[in-house]
């Protein structure tokens, strides 16, 4: 029997009542009296300079209550990497300049939102047009237009990783792989489109609903753009549609919405349409990489060269981050004993690419999986063999980067041969002639990230408990569950440590001035590493108080251990002297003379490195059938072996894994962005085409526990990572297949049918 | 972009509707299940001051078989329940077949046949069935009506010869001959759930091995759904081989007059009418009801 109460079984989500009967609040749910609506204006050109902007006939008309451009604002950029202000390259509102079809140019506020609407169409704005550059290579070319005067090279920066010597690692291979791969943008298309509610009240404060991962970076780069403290900013993250990485900056609709609200002194509402979110929405990187490895004959990797070119689009956003991460990525899962990465993010004129789940692990393994597959095959090898091979194992480390701490990653691909069947079933789609693959990719993703680009002076996570005489506690926490679960996990951790029920806990999430500084947001992975570690701090304190408490009323010697389970607290080896939960903190009370029980509790990683402190693996097996003549791919199944470390709730890792195979299918199949001169064609889910219940292939899975000893209960990432295994898993089998390697993402059937000559000519 | 403002009108009886039709002639659109419409107006591709739901009026939902006049459906009958008809799978399986393959659980309970074939999308997935199948449609107007093959409707992408002040009153699918199969074919490379890329209605009537009539309707490779009437004619009268099949097949894809889109390439649109005429023609064959006699 499980040593835990609750950790460790499946424990259903504490928004899924709401949310299953609609009575969840969303920010666009949310209304206010007098509230006003706002629209925002874009640019229809993908580079041009303002020369003016008349707004007069639109704040003519009647019911519109303020018009705003760039000229209006304080001026102030923005941007996450506050550490390297030089990367702050966005302006909430266009300043001079527009950078992509889609840039923010101003916005109005209007009694109802048709109003607004129809303002929108009274703003004449002047443009001078410039000529443009709509992918890397162009941007790229001696004498392309300069999209941001700061980088005449449109290179917005170069991020190098380089350990042990290249030389010596390439003339110890018996044979090198050498290969360019080219990866997509795509669309979160979270189910909720960005919305957001200001209002500024009497206190001096603006407050801000939004739909946000980030509730504390909104706050801190709201209060810079607006020109205030931070402490004058509220931001209060209502119930969240998902994010996927999409969410997790300060966006212009938030500061226009602030600004308005300041200015007219009303509720101001903006909200996306599904239009605007896949036309100049955030999306994930596209990307060129290059990549050489050398291998000896027996498979065992001695060099890698990897060279990551990222289409940034107009503004860095988070890019910086997943260029970084993209070479981070691209060293692990195998020992690589020397290694080069130099990722070069360039500007284009298109929306610009930001976070998205994988953050660069998506890109980076479907360039180094697929290689290593490419590998396998020439070598002569089975492409789990060569992967053992390699294998990262506990200890290894990407030198003055990341060390490597638990990992089960041997085991993961020990595991997903054995389930999927993969040597003989391998072999007889090798024999076959009709359209049937497997394949196999692995992942290995980071559990929070270390780097404070933020340069934020508060913990990267915190939690305040209150405890009360009828035997409940109150969490308070910064965390920001976007739908990912981390309500549930953290009020399981807290229940487990305290011998709580769920239903003794009552929660207040992700309100800047309500909970305690701080939180980085929701990204990374990072929320059950730690926000479960601060929850598990300030518990710590809390039962440290009330242990206390049971060791005076019994008279205990100070050597016992106290236990907390059940709702009552006692010595390990005495339970019959207990106290409920209620009456410890009840006689603490008194012992303080009223003073409330309450501790806060904090995580920092400290001497982790600089990327993260934990590492999840996995390995996932795809088997696919192609119809030769159509070129369409069916994913029949699809097996996956992980290591996430302890797992928490079981229901919500296997919802997190189903989550991803459904992105990764989209990501390898289906999934992309039809542009034309920086022009987004599919705009509506009609064209954009995500995956849909009925694409969904049935699953097998497995988690390979391993203890983390960093994470909570042993615990690391499981949302994330997932993500990656599937494309290149996919994209192995339909080249098993079809007898045609395909390194290009989306696999469409046109490409397949391309790759294997069947297209007619017109 | 929020919907534009208009005037909803809900007739109780097909004669106030046709009447109000005739009264705001060129200002107003008619609404069905609307899936089609809504979306339109919210676009700003049409911006209709009226809107005249015909769903108040009672029994327009009917499907009727009769073994002389056929299949009828009633302009407001829906794509579930054609989709799920026992009749219409038993006589009329491509007709069941396509309405089943439209959209989605949720538009089929909303969206209609007849809203199907008004809207005329090139890639409308409904009509190539329906058309393969030789079926007519009854346009009323205040005070006169008249029928319209399918054959002869369409004029392009959302253009048919129904003027302005008509109605479609019904649609018409003569009785099945013995020895017939019908197929509709759909590719939608990127989804279960997507719009027709390519789609192939196919009608063959067989007399043992041998094919006595054929028709081919290509759905989303030219502004409206059209005959492959070169391929339908090196069919008839043949005895059904591979080869001929191939040939066929061919035939049609050098008929089509796809394009490049959004969706796809017209390269891969001619080589799925190819592939899915194929696939038609052998369905058809194989699911020929009863023969007739040699
Ligand atoms: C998510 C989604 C997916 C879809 N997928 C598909 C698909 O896969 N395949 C496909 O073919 N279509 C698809 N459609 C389009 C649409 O659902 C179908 O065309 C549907 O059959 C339209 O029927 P309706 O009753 O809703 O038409 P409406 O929107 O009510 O009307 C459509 C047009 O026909 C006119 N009209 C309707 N009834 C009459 C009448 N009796 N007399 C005269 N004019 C009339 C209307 O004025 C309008 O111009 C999809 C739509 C959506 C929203």
């Amino acid at each position: 029997m499980s040593k835990y109460s609750i950790i460790g079984t499946n424990t259903p989500r504490v928004d899924s009542p709401a949310k299953a009967t609609g009575r969840a609040l969303y920010a666009d749910d949310i209304k206010l009296p007098g509230m006003l609506h706002g629209q925002i204006l874009r640019s229809p050109l993908a580079h041009a300079r303002i020369l003016n902007i008349d707004i007069s006939k639109a704040a003519a008309l009647p019911g519109v209550k303020a018009v705003i451009t760039g000229e209006d604002t304080p001026k102030v950029k923005f941007g996450n990497w506050r550490l390297f202000p030089d990367t702050q390259d966005e302006y909430p509102l266009a300043v001079d300049k527009v950078r992509f079809i889609g840039d923010e140019v101003a916005a109005v506020v209007a009694i109802d939102n048709d109003l607004a609407c129809e303002a929108l169409d009274l703003i004449k704005v002047e443009y001078e047009e410039l000529p443009a550059n709509f992918s890397v290579d162009e941007s790229m070319a001696p004498g392309a237009p300069v999209i941001h005067d700061y980088r005449p090279d449109n290179i917005s920066l170069n991020r190098k990783i380089e350990y042990g010597d290249l030389v010596k690692g390439f003339a110890e291979a018996d044979f090198i792989a050498e290969n360019t791969f080219e990866v997509h943008a795509v669309s979160h298309a979270y189910m909720e489109p960005c919305a957001c509610v200001a209002q500024s009240d009497d206190d001096g404060r603006v407050t801000l609903w939004t739909s946000t991962q980030v509730p504390y970076i909104v706050q801190c780069l709201l209060a810079s753009t607006l020109g205030l403290r931070e402490n004058d900013v509220r931001v209060i993250k209502p119930v969240v549609g998902g994010g996927f990485g999409g969410k997790m900056e300060l966006r212009a609709w938030e500061f226009c919405a602030a600004f308005l609200a300041r200015r007219t002194g009303k509720p101001v509402k903006f909200r996306l349409s599904r239009t605007d979110e896949l036309a100049y929405g955030r999306r994930r990187h596209g990307m060129k990489l290059y990549s050489k490895v050398g291998f000896k004959k027996d498979g065992t990797i001695t060099a890698k060269d990897f060279r990551a070119d990222l289409d940034g689009g107009a503004y860095n956003s988070m890019g910086p981050t997943a260029t970084f991460l993209c070479g981070n990525f691209g060293a692990m899962l195998y020992r690589y004993p020397n290694y080069r990465y130099n990722g070069y993010h360039i500007y284009t004129n298109k929306p610009p690419a930001g976070a998205m789940r994988g953050f660069g692990a998506p890109q980076a393994l479907f360039a180094s999986e697929t290689q290593m597959n490419m590998a396998a095959e020439a070598l002569g090898l089975d492409p789990i063999e060569i992967r053992i091979k390699n294998a990262m194992v506990p200890g290894d480390q990407i030198p003055d980067v990341a060390t490597v701490s638990s990992c089960g990653f041997i085991e993961c691909l020990q595991e997903v041969a054995k389930m999927s069947g993969w040597k003989a079933k391998r072999a007889a789609c090798a024999e076959s002639r009709d359209g049937k693959g497997m394949g196999v990719g692995c992942y290995s993703f980071i559990s929070g990230g270390v780097f404070n680009w933020l340069y934020t002076q508060y913990t990267f996570s915190a939690a305040e408990i209150r405890a009360f005489e009828d035997g409940t506690v109150h969490l308070l926490t910064p965390a920001t569950d976007i739908g990912q679960g981390s309500d549930t996990t953290l009020k399981q951790i807290l229940a487990e440590e305290l011998g709580l029920r769920m239903e003794d806990i009552r929660l207040t999430v992700a309100d800047t001035s309500v909970t305690p500084q701080s939180d980085l947001g929701t990204w990374g992975s990072r929320v059950t590493l730690m926000g479960g570690n601060a929850v598990r701090d300030a518990a710590a304190k809390i039962k440290k108080a009330l242990a206390g408490v049971v060791s005076l009323k019994f008279d205990l010697n100070v050597i016992h251990d106290i236990g907390f389970k059940d709702g009552k607290i006692f010595p390990v080896t005495r339970p019959d002297r207990c106290l409920t939960f209620g009456q410890a903190v009840h006689m603490h009370q008194k012992f303080k003379r009223g003073e409330p029980l309450v501790a806060r509790g904090y995580y920092v990683p400290r001497g982790k490195g600089l990327v993260t402190p934990a590492f999840s693996f996995g390995a996932q097996v795809a088997e696919v059938q192609v119809d030769r003549e159509t070129g369409i791919v069916k994913v029949e199944k699809m097996y996956t072996a992980h290591d996430c470390g302890t797992v928490i709730n079981p229901m919500s890792v296997d919802g997190q894994l189903e989550g991803s195979i459904e992105m990764g299918l989209g990501y390898a199949l289906c999934e992309r962005f039809v542009m034309d001169k920086g022009r987004t064609l599919n705009t509506t889910f009609l064209d954009y085409k995500v995956p849909t219940a009925l694409d969904m292939p049935p699953g097998e899975s497995v988690c390979i526990e391993t203890f983390e000893s960093e994470g909570p209960f042993g615990a690391k990432e499981a949302g994330e990572g997932l993500v990656s295994p599937t494309a290149p898993a996919i994209a192995e089998a339909i080249s098993q297949a079809t007898g045609y390697r395909f390194k290009d993402l989306p696999i469409t059937p046109e490409k397949v049918l391309e790759g294997i000559g069947g297209l007619r000519k017109v | 972009m929020p919907l534009p403002k208009f005037k909803y009108l809900a007739p109780k009886t097909w004669e106030e509707a046709c009447a109000m039709l005739a009264q705001y002639k060129g200002k107003v659109r008619v609404m069905a299940g609307g899936t089609d419409l809504l979306i339109k107006m919210s676009l700003g591709a049409a911006a209709p001051e009226y809107v005249i739901g015909l769903k108040n009026i009672p029994g327009l939902d009917y499907i009727k078989y009769d073994q002389t006049k056929g299949l009828t459906l009633g302009p407001l009958a829906l794509l579930a329940d054609v989709a799920d008809h026992p009749m219409i799978k038993e006589k009329y399986d491509a007709v069941a077949h396509a309405a089943s393959v439209t959209a989605t659980v949720q538009v089929r309970n909303m969206g209609t046949v007849a809203g199907n074939i008004c809207n005329a999308a090139p890639s409308a997935d409904n009509i190539p069935a329906l058309m393969a199948l030789d079926a007519e449609v009854t346009l009323a107007r205040l005070g006169g009506k008249r029928t319209v093959k399918l054959d002869d409707f369409f004029q392009g992408p959302g253009k048919t010869v129904m003027e302005p002040e008509e109605l479609l009153e019904k649609i018409t699918v003569p009785a099945p001959l013995p020895g017939s199969g019908t197929a509709y074919l759909k590719i939608s490379p990127r989804s279960k759930v997507d719009i027709a890329a390519v789609g192939v209605g196919a009608h063959l009537v067989m007399a043992g091995d041998v094919c006595q009539m054929a028709r081919i309707v290509l759905g989303a490779v030219a502004p409206v759904p059209m005959r492959a009437r070169k391929a339908e004619s090196l069919l008839t009268g043949q005895q059904l081989t591979t080869d001929l099949i191939n040939q066929t097949a061919a035939q049609a894809a050098d008929e089509a007059r796809p394009i490049t889109d959004v969706r796809t390439t017209a390269e891969y649109r001619k080589t799925m009418v190819y592939v899915l005429t194929r696939r038609a023609i052998n369905a058809c064959a194989q699911k020929a009801l009863p023969p007739c006699a040699k």
